[in-house]
């Protein structure tokens, strides 16, 4: 009953975080951001292939924690390529950390301003999505992790129940004709889809405060198998009622999906409400986790309690956010982070899960 | 490219505004921060200064002599005016002897007829020998032959036998004894076991506890035959000390817990506990908080099932209602009814009460965001209707709200205490001829009396008049932020609300649980309720030590 003093979070509630990383802008932009890339109906191999492959490293980063229990990535790097190269890899994750934060509150921003808030500054939308999410983080994981399972099922009812509805304007001629154009643009799309799988990254923090550390893989594969649903829910939907050529065209194909119909004598006849509302709580947790990770980094790396550089982030982020002047910037803000996501996640975790396996046959 | 960073460097504005972002989430946590420790260090403090206070105990001895000690007894109720005094000589003998006692409190048929009868009745046929000792009786003789009494307590000095007499006993003294009896004959009057008003039910037992502590352990006693149910007496109060109970069942309660109940309990540090409500804001987890961490009752029915999952009721001389640690959000959302109406009724009544809780507080914040911020995204033809009857409103929405939402308060506040014949004539004048008269006026709108009526009537069906409370201050909340930021703002206040509740802990268990964390297996027992057949074990969450019901 009374709790364990310290912080520890079950198998479930780590897959929900990781769910609740993934999704976040993806669900609007994907559609458009695939469909550029790929240019044929197929942008839905390519979110399963994206898919899969961010599954694969997030299998390698559970793998790799898995190695040195209890410890975050902060800790352990130094263990593997010593104190110095490892402080600055992990400085390096950390201001990934706090510019993907940044940007999730901006586009938020952004798309608040856009549909709910004409007029409204935008750094008063910021400063009061910061507070609110300063306020759960500083009480550890265990809250963000339990406000993650209530977000989780909110999101998961809305969904299906938007998603239902749209079927009345989807037409399955719009996704056909299937690999009309060959393998090539699907595999063009890859890239463009496995940035919005960004998030198994998590990984190397998260195992550190899991009861059964040995269930990282079953919590990465779980964890992205539930975001490959949402988002091939979605892809399929949205171009399957606007067609890959409206797609390529509109900013925000998902919300504009559901402002394309009107369902009379229900409570609503529009559901873009609906969609923000969920859209804006999965942001809300994208954002509260990355702001952890920056935050946690910093306290393990400088071995100090996480409540000032809580407190110390704050402004930094708010900078970085305010930085873009338009969409077009936030998007190649965007673009960055995904690409630095890239180098940063998809081979170091590899190569020091070999160079730790090595340093382990010596000894 | 040096040009171009330049470009992206922000305003000076930007940066100023970063210094609030952390500046004013800091001063709010140095505030609380300052407002505990505060209260800590205050709480220090005053334990040290009881301890100086129990040293000083002067001890005055009874002599033996009847005539001094009795001298003593009436300086020492001299201050009492409703002490009184009743010498007389015991039957036979002709020794001297003396009751003490308090008119009203003491049994008056048991003084007359068993104390008095027997003492002054004729002790010829007395055995000589051993019990009469140089003219005296001796203790053991009265104590077993005369008295015909079931509770005999002894005092050797005033101070002890002082706050006996005043609670009600009759203390009774012997020429030649050096010791007092303290003769068990109190009887306070107490109410009889009514229905309790604020818990109703159709179905169900209709008793409830009153202001008697005895009266109310012994409803627990009575419930069924059970030897684990323990009852462990305290006494809180430094200088009107009353009788406090905890009550558990042995086999059941996780002792982590029941420790942790005796050490809060033992920690409350105040001159008199009126009302058990005292006892529940010196024991709560976070009084910063909006919400109940204790949960109040006067349904025994409710604290003998409470009791069964694990959980620990505090009971109160002096007051009906009995508080159950620890509480669940959820355990505030239910009744004793949906356990025993079958279990179709017993879940949808549930879900009822869920969604209820939604409108009331959320309804008006949705209201105001709507139609201030985004009239685009509800339905056109409502839009156009609302409209119209919002056409010759002069205030924003907010203000409307406001308006209405206050009187409804205020009705309801002067409902409360009125006279019951006043009552209905009241809410006829308030909430028919006024609500009417002030859409007729133009002051607020059709829809927003709609609005407002139903959240009321929401609010009215949560059980736990506590948790109501919590919610018709939050909806005032909502309303603000609706004001402030439309929909998104209601997002916000939702999430502040579920990362408060995620946070809060009752006596250790996490408030919102089993919502969260996940724990599939109770939530059988959350929105729906499964049926009995299907709930073999107790709450997991409780930790309980025999975790299983049935089979």
């Amino acid at each position: 009953m009374i709790s364990t003093p310290k912080d520890r979070i079950t198998t479930p509630q780590s897959a929900v975080i990781l769910i609740n990383y993934v999704l976040g802008t993806g669900i609007l932009t994907l559609p458009r951001t695939a469909a550029q890339a790929v240019k044929t109906p197929d942008v839905w191999i390519s979110v399963i292939i994206g898919g899969l492959l961010a599954m694969l490293a997030g299998i390698i980063m559970a793998k790799l924690s898995e190695r040195y229990p209890e410890k975050t990535f902060y800790q352990y790097s130094r263990d593997i390529i010593g104190k110095w190269c490892g402080g600055f890899i992990s400085l390096l994750i950390i201001c990934y950390f706090f510019m993907a934060s940044a940007f999730q509150v901006r586009s938020m921003t952004a798309v608040t301003d856009f549909f709910l808030l004409e007029g409204t500054p935008s750094s008063a939308i910021i400063l009061c999505f910061m507070w609110v999410s300063l306020f759960v983080t500083v009480g550890g994981i265990n809250p963000i992790a339990r406000l993650f399972e209530i977000i989780f099922p909110i999101t998961i009812i809305i969904f299906i129940v938007i998603a239902s509805l749209s079927l009345r304007i989807f037409e399955v001629d719009h996704l056909r004709p299937v690999l009309g154009l060959g393998i090539m643009p699907v595999l063009k799309g890859v890239k463009a889809t496995t940035l919005a799988f960004a998030g198994p990254e998590i990984m190397l923090l998260l195992l550190a405060f899991m009861k059964h550390p040995n269930k990282g893989v079953k919590v990465v594969v779980v964890g992205i198998g539930v975001t490959i649903v949402f988002y091939l829910v979605t892809i399929i939907l949205v171009i399957g009622a606007l067609s890959i050529e409206g797609v390529q065209a509109i900013t925000w194909p998902t919300i504009d999906l559901m402002r394309s119909f009107e369902i009379e004598g229900l409570l609503f006849e529009r559901f873009e409400s609906l969609l923000l509302t969920i859209w804006i709580m999965q942001m809300f947790a994208s954002y509260t986790i990355t702001f952890y990770g920056a935050a946690l980094g910093l306290a393990q790396l400088f071995n100090k309690n996480i409540h000032p550089f809580l407190y110390g982030l704050l402004p930094i982020i708010f900078i970085v956010s305010m930085i873009p002047k338009n969409v077009n910037d936030l998007f190649k803000f965007g673009d960055f982070i995904g690409n630095s996501a890239i180098y940063l996640f998809g081979g170091l975790p590899l190569l020091f899960l070999i160079i730790s396996g090595l340093k382990e046959r010596k000894a | 490219m040096w040009k171009s960073i330049v470009a992206y460097i922000p305003d000076w504005k930007v940066f100023a505004l970063s210094l609030i972002a952390a500046i004013i989430p800091y001063a709010i946590y140095k505030t609380f921060d300052w407002i505990r420790t505060a209260d800590k260090m205050k709480s220090g403090e005053s334990m040290d200064s009881n301890q100086t206070t129990q040293a000083q105990d002067p001890n005055e001895w009874f002599t033996g002599d009847f005539a001094k000690d009795l001298e003593a007894v009436r300086h020492e109720m001299a201050r009492h005016s409703d002490v009184y005094f009743r010498e007389f000589q015991i039957g036979g003998i002709g020794l001297k002897a003396a009751i003490v006692f308090v008119e009203g409190l003491s049994d008056k048929n048991l003084i007359d007829k068993h104390i008095m009868k027997s003492l002054m009745s004729d002790y010829e046929e007395c055995p000589k020998d051993r019990h009469r000792t140089n003219g005296n009786l001796s203790k053991e003789y009265i104590l077993n032959k005369v008295l015909s009494i079931r509770k005999v307590d002894e005092a050797r000095r005033i101070k002890e036998m002082t706050p006996k007499v005043l609670t009600g006993s009759t203390a009774l003294m012997i020429e030649g004894l050096q010791d007092i009896f303290l003769l068990e004959t109190s009887n306070g009057k107490s109410r009889n076991i009514e229905e309790p008003i604020s818990e109703g039910l159709i179905r169900g037992p209709r008793a409830g506890f009153n202001e008697n502590l005895c009266d109310n352990t012994a409803l627990l006693r009575r419930d069924g035959e059970n030897p684990s149910l323990s009852l462990i007496k305290f006494q809180v109060g430094k200088r009107e000390k009353r009788d406090l109970v905890i009550a558990y069942m042995e086999d059941i309660a996780e002792t982590k817990l029941v420790e942790e109940v005796k050490r809060r309990i033992r920690k409350i540090d105040i001159d008199s506990v009126p009302e058990s409500g005292y006892v529940e804001q010196f024991i709560e987890d976070n009084y910063l908080s909006l919400f109940p961490q204790v949960q109040n009752t006067e349904r025994p029915d409710r604290v003998i099932g409470a009791l069964m999952e694990g959980r620990v009721a505090i009971l109160l001389d002096g007051t009906p209602f009995v508080l159950i640690v620890p509480v669940t959000f959820s355990m505030l959302l239910q009744t004793p009814e949906d356990y025993y109406e079958r279990w179709i009724p017993g879940t949808l009544f549930r879900l009822l009460r869920y969604f209820a809780v939604f409108v009331s507080f959320l309804a008006p914040a949705l209201y105001i965001s709507f139609i201030s911020f985004h009239p685009g995204l509800i339905p056109t033809k409502l839009a156009i209707s609302i409209i119209g009857t919002r056409g010759i409103v002069p205030f924003p929405a907010i203000i409307e709200a406001l308006i209405l939402e206050i009187s409804i308060e205020i009705l309801r506040e002067a409902g409360l205490r009125l006279p019951k014949p006043v009552g209905p004539a009241m809410g006829i004048v308030g909430g028919l001829i006024i609500g009417e008269a002030a859409v007729q006026a133009g002051i607020v709108s059709q829809i927003l009396v709609i609005v407002i009526a139903v959240t009321a009537i929401s609010s009215f069906s949560i059980p736990h008049y506590s948790l109501g409370l919590t919610f018709r201050i939050l909806r005032f909340i909502g309303m603000f932020c609706a004001a402030v930021f439309g929909l998104y703002g209601v997002i916000l206040f939702f999430l502040l609300l579920c990362s408060h509740l995620v946070k809060l802990k009752s006596f250790g268990l996490p408030y919102a649980s089993p919502a969260v964390p996940y724990r599939l297996s109770d939530w059988k027992d959350f929105m729906i309720r499964m049926p009995l057949l299907m709930m073999k074990r107790r709450p997991k969450m409780m930790h309980t030590r025999n975790p299983i019901r049935k089979g």
